[in-house]
Formats: C-alpha cells, structure tokens, sequence
C-alpha cells in the first residue's frame, strides 16, 4: 500500500510539476532512485525504452513505473502522464486571457530554463557509474553520448535508428 | 471543403483516427506531432493550420506531457468533451501499453550477456539524445538579444544547483517559475512548433 502511494506521489507531482516529458526526469530520480524503488541504472533503461515505443515523449515514466511496481506501477505512471496535462481544458475556456498574459509566458519560459538545467544535470549525473549503474565511462561510450547529442540537436533523424547504432556498438566493443 | 464546413467526424472515425497516431508515432513528441498535423490538419482537414498553431501554443503552457494536452483540445475542437475524450485515450492507452509491455519483456531478457552488451551502447546514445533533445526545446521558450542571456542564465544556474546534494529539484524548478513570472514575461514565446 505505501509502496502504491509512494508511486502516485512520486508521478503525479513529478507530471504537474514539469513541462514536457523529459523535465519531470529530475523529480521521478529524487523520489524513485533515492528511495531504492529503482536504481540510476533502471532509469537508463526505461528511457531508452520509451524511446522505442510509440506515442509522446514522456512514456519512458510508464516502462519506470513497470520496473518500479510491476504492472500496477505502470498503470498509476500512464494515470500521471495522461491526466494532469488536462487541466489545460479549463483553463483554455475560463483563464483564457490570464493564460495569454506576460506573467504566464515568463512563468513557463523560467519553469521551462530551470527544468531544461536539471535535466542536463540529471542526464550528466547518469553518465557517471555510480551504484548499480555502470554508467558511460569507455571511449566508446562517449563517443555515443557525443552522437546521441548530434543526433537530438539536428532533430532530423529518428532516435530509433540512434539507438540501433548505439545497440550495435555496443554488441560489437561492449562485450 | 474548408475545416469549418467539414461535417464532425464520427466518434469511432475519431477514435481510429486517434489510435493510427497513437500506434503509429514512433519514437517520441516530434513524430507524433508530426502525425497529428499530417492527419487532423492535411489529409482529413478537420482543424485549420491556425487552430493547430493555436492549440500547440495553449498545450505549451500545460504541466507534464505537453501532447496529451494538444490531444485533449484538438479533441475538443472536432467532438467537444466526448472528441477529448476519445482523442487522449486512443492516443494513450495504445502507447502506454506498449511502453509497459516492452518493460515487462525487456525484465525476462535484462540478464541476457547480448542485451547487456546492446544496452551498453544504447544506454550513452540515449543519454546524448537527451542533452541534445533539451537545446531546441529551451530554445523555444527563450527570447533573442539580451533578454535571451537573462533566460540561458536561469539555465546555467538550475544546472549548477542540480549538482549541490541536499537541494530538491521541486525548490529549483518554483524558484524558476517565480523568478520567471517575475522577470520574464517581456515577450511571449515562440507560436510556431520547433522544427521536426
């Protein structure tokens, strides 16, 4: 029972509190790997699987909640990503002019630097072997991350087929 | 036939419509935005090219998962409630089980030497995608000129502080918010989507 309110916590306000699906990365490692729910490792993992499904970008926190709390903890994870972005509908029809206004648009430009910035720390900190992580330490690992960043700056190719090339790398100096 | 003049579609055309995108975009918010537009905008022409760019805009400003909001009111706008509804599940559940089956599969096979071997190269490259990811998307939110040094600032500073132990990133990203409220609403954001 703790362990399912734990979960719903833990997405809930990492999904209210972000913008976009990768910001809530940084809150979901707080809770998640702080806790021993799931390790630095699992969370490599998961966002790499969420990049190989279909749909929107923050799906990774469904395949977390998979490996945090079986098919329970990826039910309470898609609740989290699908429902809080809603509250949108509302406030589209009632706050339509507060949502237009000089406040909100520098409310969401800093929610959205200051995220940006712990996403980048969060992501730079999973480089690093710490743990049950191994982290990305060989020359060749890298490398990857270097491409992986090309590749996510020019947006024109699709993170499937950087992910096939990483797999590939890595089944031939990985082993 | 202009989108205005369009008869609504049906609730279980919009549902099918739904599920293609949701079953369909592979590999994360750009190619499922992009599957949108070239569903709901170009062949179907539900919605006008201005209501796109005026829903994308509006689900900019939503917590979490900012295309479950541009779902929910491009649902709206060709079901009302009932549209939202069918949009966001069809979009959803279909990906959503398939985030969590591919976990559920990828646990029997973690222990694998080969996967291992796989995951230790696509582990970095995911890593790297996401740095990469992140420029273009505060990129948009980010104004020109001098203002924009302001903006990169909070930037540097939020990365800097995720490095201190002991300080929650719930208190980085309210300080962000306020600070942004406060300081940085002089221009309105970017109303056109990044390029996909």
């Amino acid at each position: 029972m703790d362990g399912l309110l734990d979960m719903v916590v833990a997405f809930f306000r990492a999904s209210m509190l972000s913008l976009g699906g990768m910001s809530a990365l940084p809150l979901l490692r707080q809770d998640l790997v702080s806790t021993g729910y799931v390790t630095d490792h699992q969370l490599v993992e998961a966002i790499t699987i969420g990049r190989l499904g279909t749909g929107p970008g923050g799906l990774y926190m469904v395949s977390l909640g998979y490996f945090a709390l079986g098919w329970a903890g990826a039910l309470i994870a898609l609740c989290a990503v699908t429902i809080p972005p809603l509250v949108i509908l509302p406030a589209a029809t009632f706050l339509r002019r507060q949502l237009l206004g000089a406040w909100m648009a520098g409310l969401v430009r800093g929610l959205t630097m200051a995220t940006s910035g712990l996403v980048l720390t969060t992501v730079a900190l999973l480089i690093l072997p710490s743990g049950s992580n191994p982290g990305a330490t060989a020359w060749w690992q890298l490398a990857l991350v270097a491409l992986g960043a090309l590749i996510g700056l020019e947006g024109k190719r699709h993170p499937v087929l950087a992910i096939g090339i990483g797999s590939a790398v890595g089944l031939l100096l990985g082993r | 036939m202009s989108p205005a003049e369009q008869p609504p579609p049906s609730l279980s055309t919009l549902a099918r419509t739904w599920l293609a995108i949701g079953s369909q975009s592979l590999g994360g918010g750009p190619s499922t935005l992009y599957l949108m537009r070239l569903l709901l905008v170009e062949r179907l022409r539900w919605i006008s090219q201005r209501e796109f760019l005026e829903d994308w805009a509006l689900s900019r400003l939503s917590p979490g998962v900012h295309m479950v909001a541009l779902a929910g009111l491009l649902g709206r706008r060709t079901g009302g409630t009932r549209g939202t509804a069918v949009a966001v599940l069809m979009l959803m559940l279909p990906s959503g089980l398939i985030a969590a089956t591919l976990a559920a599969g990828y646990t029997t096979i973690r222990d694998q030497p080969l996967i291992q071997a796989a995951l230790a190269g696509a582990g970095p490259v995911t890593i790297g995608l996401t740095i990469g990811i992140t420029y273009p998307f505060a990129k948009v939110a980010a104004r020109a000129g001098k203002r924009g040094l302001v903006d990169w600032s909070v930037l540097a500073v939020a990365a800097a502080i995720g490095l201190i132990e002991g300080i929650s990133p719930i208190v980085v990203i309210l300080a962000g918010a306020l600070f942004g409220a406060i300081f940085l609403g002089k221009e309105r954001p970017a109303s056109t989507p990044p390029p996909e």
